[in-house]
């Protein structure tokens, strides 16, 4: 019990108050430590938490595998997948480039064709500039993930050069640069299905506007009303969108905010009719054509919504959601919240 | 000549259109693709977090560079014959090349912390949530983690998301009338929104009125997130459509069309094979 | 009247795989045919607050831009990391790199690549990339307090202390400007509350659509100065700095989100007529199903 239930427990108290009370201790090596020690540790812990996860659903995958549950044979490609990107992090660098010194004279305008014609450059000449501005030795400026490809390009090279070398770049920035093994796994496998995965969302927004969104009450008619005029102001055609579309939709507004109170079915499209023709002949006199005022612009009705009616939703939830976590936060620190240690 | 990027295109493309087929129906392009980011992405952010934050930050930590700290104490040797040690089990045993534990020592710090010993014995616990037995010692990392949280969000909400947002909604009462309309606006639907989340108190009379005004003001807002939802979601789905149409050129060899064919036939097949046996299994 | 109203209800079921097509089409359309649409930006002001914020640093500044997103938010956020790093190289501002994020190391690799050596611009002299760090808010706040023990190296594995432009840089009080390109936890709120807030750094941000709503309250009192919104956002600040190099007389290759604007408004346009039509569809099935 004390190790599995009050060590944790003091574990959080103790932190959380470091932590909070960090902000104000004026000590110095207590503000080192909890400005950088501590924060390290949590990212340290974290990187062990990530760990975690990965082999946590690899474990799933495998027993799924193992026991033949439905669709396990999908699972061997979550297995593969994993295994592939642990083989690309850890065993096979890739990311070789090569290095060249004491070209031998009167052969630097070959070397500089050569370079230039693996790098699709047009130009051998800048290549050429680089090479004589580097000191010691000039490092291509081509990565290729297979010894085999980087060979092809020295085997060229060799006979105009004194020192050619094939290197590659260090374990820990391979994982990040272009022409390494783990990056061609990024951008070709990771990319497209992490944006495809999100790109699907957008059928779906449409599919869920067009059958569900519907005007039942005052408030879903706010909100749906809020959203188109958010949809047309924030992209270029609302700009196209005329003065005397706008003022139709004003006219239907207000008469859908005084339908309830208007029985006569005939007095009130009356009274949108009548408006949208007074309108429509008011703004033709007045020229509205040429200059239609802000009020009849969607982009400037867009930016009013925007910045004042919304904001104040807005608000008002952040400072609801921050109460409410300050709330939590300050349970966790005096130990009263155990639910986050599984208890 | 078909060479890695070419390779790669069709790779994306392939990719892409599985978890698009997803659209007709769930199948199992989608789902073959579908486990493959399961696996991958798993994989892909342990190495990243790996490389990039326990290697230099806690083995270097604990292992810097042995050039900047070795005074030639035996202490000193023996911490480096235990990275030695660690070194012989990630090479498997001798059989690869050193990765993980450079020769002499990693590259950054300039002092051995042996302090950083506690995260990293942290994380081994953490680590250990796998083993049924033993699992319980993981509530200790995440004691940590949860506490530290804890600790840095009290503080960041409450300066930031509070303090200075209810400082923010004051009207300047010495501005023009226009300015004070609209922070007067600002204010009601802030403190009405509020009123609406305060369920400690029935929403009857005043209370009721007030917090029905916040609802307004609230589905504005939620309006205005469903119109940006709408927008975000049409962008990303842009930027697919937009790489499906550079790779459907004559330079990567028509990928999209190709596999875009292929994809609806094999489809076409399978919905009607479904249908057969889904029909079989009623008979 | 009659037949109207069958359409309309007819319309009201119909399979969702069709709206999914028009959807498709409506985008793909203007994408293979951008000359058949073109529509003139117009910047928001909130564009024009990130704007003018950057214009007013000088040559020499020192700017923190981090990268908070990845491939999923690529066509939203990638299009403004390549504007504003065209700004600030026009305007000779020192940019150094971090990523909050994992994939935030190869966007931000991406975009130094796509830009810098168009504008001359060598790595550790105009610019530097420092990397990812897992840890979210505890990262920021080791940003905050001591760049240099949370990242002894850089991306490439080079120690800091032989980098040029880190030489006086400490922490985040050591710069003049904040950028973050955000795409989701962490991001600017994060930056706002451990590091711009308590040190009072000015900070600016480019963030996916959906978040916009909730970053705003920050940006209407200052805390963050002035927000781009998604990809039109993007697409109003090319214009920005295309206005803005023209005038510097810099030549530049015109931005990808711009392009990509056409396609958004008339999706945006389809979506709300399909609003508008499930609405009509429903009121005239609902008044059918009162009379009967």
């Amino acid at each position: 019990m004390l190790l599995k239930r009050q060590i944790p427990l003091m574990i959080v108290i103790g932190v959380g108050l470091l932590t909070l009370f960090g902000n104000f201790i004026n000590n110095e090596s207590i503000r080192d430590f909890v400005d950088n020690d501590a924060t390290q540790w949590f990212d340290i812990i974290a990187s062990f938490a990530i760990f975690l996860g990965a082999l946590n659903m690899l474990k799933l995958q495998l027993i799924k595998i193992i026991k033949k549950q439905k669709n396990w044979q999908y699972s061997i490609l979550a297995v593969a997948g994993f295994a592939f990107a642990i083989f690309a992090g850890f065993f096979y660098r890739g990311a070789n480039f090569i290095t060249i010194a004491d070209i031998q004279d009167g052969q630097l305008a070959i070397v500089s064709g050569i370079i230039a014609e693996e790098l699709n450059e047009t130009n051998p000449y800048d290549i050429k500039t680089k090479i004589m501005g580097s000191q010691d030795e000039y490092e291509i400026d081509k990565l290729f993930m297979t010894e085999g490809n980087a060979k092809l390009l020295m085997e060229k090279l060799t006979p105009f050069v004194g020192v050619i070398n094939l290197k590659s770049k260090p374990w820990g920035a391979h994982v990040q640069t272009k022409g390494s093994l783990f990056y061609w796994m990024f951008i070709n496998m990771i990319t497209p299905l992490g944006a495809t995965m999100f790109a699907l969302l957008a059928f779906f927004v449409a599919s869920a506007s067009y059958r569900a969104f519907r005007i039942r009450n005052f408030e879903a008619t706010l909100l749906l009303v809020a959203g188109i005029i958010l949809m047309l102001g924030r992209v270029p055609i609302g700009n196209l969108i005329p003065w005397w579309v706008v003022s139709i939709m004003v006219m239907f507004g207000i008469g859908a905010i005084a339908a309830p109170f208007i029985k006569e079915r005939k007095i009130l499209l009356g009274i949108v009719g009548g408006g949208i023709i007074i309108f429509i002949i008011s703004g033709t006199i007045m020229g509205w054509n040429q200059t239609p005022p802000a009020l009849l612009s969607i982009p400037i009705i867009q930016d009013w919504i925007f910045a004042f009616p919304a904001m104040a939703g807005s608000r008002a939830l952040m400072i609801g959601i921050a109460l409410g976590i300050v709330a939590t936060s300050f349970r966790i620190i005096i130990g009263l919240d155990k639910s986050v240690l599984g208890g | 000549m078909i060479t890695a990027e070419i390779m790669g295109a069709w790779l994306v493309v392939l990719l892409t259109l599985c978890i698009f087929s997803f659209l007709y129906k769930d199948n199992p392009f989608y789902k073959a693709a579908e486990h493959l980011y399961v696996g991958v992405s798993a994989g892909y952010v342990a190495v990243i977090s790996f490389w990039q934050q326990v290697q230099p930050n806690l083995f270097g930590r604990l292992w810097p560079s042995r050039v900047e700290v070795d005074d030639g104490s035996i202490l000193k040797s023996i911490w480096y014959a235990i990275y030695e040690i660690f070194n012989f089990i990630s090479t498997g045993f001798g059989v690869l090349d050193r990765s993980i534990f450079p020769e002499g020592g990693i590259k950054g710090y300039d002092e051995i912390r042996m302090i950083y010993l506690i995260p990293f014995i942290l994380g081994i616990f953490m680590l250990l949530r796998l083993v049924p037995k033993l699992g319980w010692l993981a509530r200790w990392a995440i004691a940590y983690i949860v506490g530290m949280a804890a600790g840095l969000r009290f503080y960041g909400f409450l300066n930031s998301d509070i303090l200075i947002q209810i400082k923010a909604s004051a009207i300047d009462f010495t501005s023009d009338w226009g300015t004070i309309v609209n922070a007067l606006i600002l204010f009601i639907g802030t403190l009405t929104g509020l009123i609406y989340f305060f369920y400690s108190t029935e929403h009857k009379g005043v209370v009721g009125r007030l917090s029905r005004i916040g609802i307004y003001f609230l589905m504005i807002k939620f309006g205005a997130s469903f119109g940006f939802a709408v927008m975000g979601r049409i962008s990303l789905l842009i930027g697919r459509f937009n790489d499906l149409k550079d790779y459907s050129s004559s330079e990567y060899n028509y990928a999209t069309p190709i596999i875009l064919v292929f994809i609806i036939i094999c489809l076409a097949i399978w919905s009607f094979m479904d249908g057969e046996k889904k029909n079989e299994s009623t008979v | 009247m009659e037949t109207i109203k069958k359409i309309f209800i007819l319309l009201g079921s119909l399979d969702r795989r069709i709206i999914f097509l028009i959807v498709g089409l409506s985008v793909l359309i203007p994408l293979i045919q951008p000359e058949w649409v073109n529509f003139p930006i117009r910047p928001t002001p909130e564009s024009q607050i990130v704007f003018d914020e950057i214009n007013k640093l000088n040559a020499g500044d020192k700017i923190l831009l981090s990268f908070e997103y990845g491939p999923s938010t690529k066509p939203e956020i990638h299009p403004m990391a390549i504007a504003i790093l065209k700004h600030l190289y026009a305007k000779n501002i020192q940019v150094y790199g971090f990523a909050l994020w994992p994939d935030g190391n190869f966007m931000s690799t991406e975009a130094f690549s796509e830009v810098s050596d168009d504008y001359d611009k060598k790595y550790g002299v105009d610019y530097v990339n420092l990397g990812y760090k897992p840890g979210g808010e505890a990262v920021i706040k080791g940003i905050a307090s001591d760049i240099r023990t949370l990242y002894p190296v850089d991306l490439q594995g080079t120690s800091i202390n032989d980098i040029p432009m880190m030489k006086d840089v400490v922490n985040i009080e050591d710069f003049d400007f904040v950028f973050s390109l955000s795409a989701g936890f962490p991001g600017s709120k994060e930056w706002v509350q451990y590091a711009c807030d308590p040190k009072n750094i000015p900070l600016s941000t480019g963030c996916t659509s959906i978040q916009v709503t909730d970053i705003m309250p920050y940006v209407e009192n200052d805390q963050i100065r002035g927000i781009l919104a998604g990809m039109p956002g993007a697409a109003e600040y090319e214009s920005l700095v295309e206005a803005e190099l023209q005038k510097m007389e810099i030549a530049g290759k015109p931005g990808e989100a711009s392009g990509m604007m056409a396609a958004q408004s008339i999706a945006h346009v389809v979506i709300v007529l399909f609003i508008i039509f499930g609405n009509i569809s429903y009121f005239i099935t609902r008044k059918k199903n009162r009379k009967g």
